[in-house]
């Protein structure tokens, strides 16, 4: 990819996330070699998706590489002892 | 875990989560896990981004999730609760479904015949210390600064009012971190947009025994002040579960 076009194209991307629409600033984007890799984790799957197709349509031409996790929400399995 | 009835020693049960982000895709998502908190929490903590915008329906999809839980709410509103200027109705709707919402202000709870005391306020950014915005220059830049100080005055006010309700345990309640330790695993170039020391510095004057924040999801939930307050953040990313519980010791009375 061409290095200039693509990091502003990145930032787009990362604006865009934050935008209105989507508001998720949870989601780390970063260039890893000629590919983008997206890491964090949304609440559900279908925000999930979101994301995806957002990067997809965004980032189109660029190899996008994403290791995006769905919050669990099922209560913990012990407590924190703080003494 | 061990269920109210059956405990022993003098220990608050706090059960604590941020940045659930609720919008009406992920109604009841949490519910089932919040309807367990009667048998193993005395409170249930909320630190701010409850919302994804900040909107009306998005905070009724919170109100439902956390309504006649069996355990006392307490929350701080965080910035995507802000977003659609709505914040004063994002409000209403959960004090309306019996949620205790604070900014710059605290509330007293019974807790196995003592009291304890959660004072909260959602904070801002501005950076920690020696690397930090200062109140200079252009108006928006003093604004902005402002915005960050006033926030931690009104939660050193909210804690310097608890010491005279004689609370056996003392937490503040942030959306933004107080340190950086909880940041760890955000990059170091946006902490200044995560939290503020002024936070921490009220929270070391004014005295608390646990001080919990979200906001920075891809952080870390251990830390703790310059004044060896322990500081925990439950931004729901970053603890992995519905909810974090910390069992906090009550202070000798």
């Amino acid at each position: 990819m061409n290095g200039g076009e693509s990091e502003y194209r990145i930032a787009r991307f990362r604006e865009r996330l934050a935008r209105e629409d989507v508001a998720e600033l949870g989601v780390r984007v970063e260039v890893r070699g000629a590919s983008i890799l997206l890491t964090g984790t949304l609440p559900t799957a279908d925000r999930r998706d979101e994301i995806l197709r957002l990067a997809s349509t965004e980032l189109a031409g660029i190899p996008v590489h994403a290791d995006l996790l769905v919050a669990r929400a099922d209560p913990p399995d012990r407590p924190e002892e703080l003494s | 875990m061990t269920p109210g009835a059956e405990r022993d020693g003098a220990f608050v049960r706090v059960a604590a989560v941020g940045d659930i982000h609720l919008s009406p895709d992920c109604r009841g998502l949490l519910r089932p896990s919040f309807e367990t908190l009667p048998l193993c929490a005395d409170v249930l903590l909320l630190a701010g981004d409850l919302t994804r915008h900040g909107t009306v329906p998005e905070a009724e999809v919170v109100a439902e999730e956390v309504r006649d839980l069996g355990v006392p709410v307490v929350a701080v509103l965080g910035n995507h609760d802000y977003h659609s200027e709505r914040e004063a109705d994002v409000t209403r709707v959960l004090t309306d479904a019996g949620v205790t919402v604070l900014e710059g202000d605290r509330v007293v709870l019974p807790v196995a015949g003592r009291k304890v005391g959660v004072a909260g306020a959602k904070g801002f950014c501005g950076g920690f210390a020696g690397r930090s915005a200062g109140e200079f220059g252009e108006r928006e830049m003093k604004d902005f600064v402002r915005t960050a100080r006033r926030g931690a005055e009104s939660l050193h006010r909210a804690l310097a009012d608890m010491s005279a309700d004689g609370c056996a345990a003392r937490i503040a309640l942030t959306h933004f971190a107080p340190v950086p330790d909880t940041l760890a695993g955000e990059p170091v170039e946006i902490y200044p947009f995560l939290g503020s020391y002024l936070l921490a510095e009220a929270i070391d004057e004014a005295g608390a025994d646990l001080a919990v924040h979200g906001h920075a999801h891809l952080g870390t939930e251990h830390g703790m002040t310059a004044g060896g307050v322990r500081v925990r953040n439950v931004a729901q990313p970053v603890i992995g579960r519905a909810f974090a519980l910390y069992h906090l010791p009550l202070a000798a009375s």
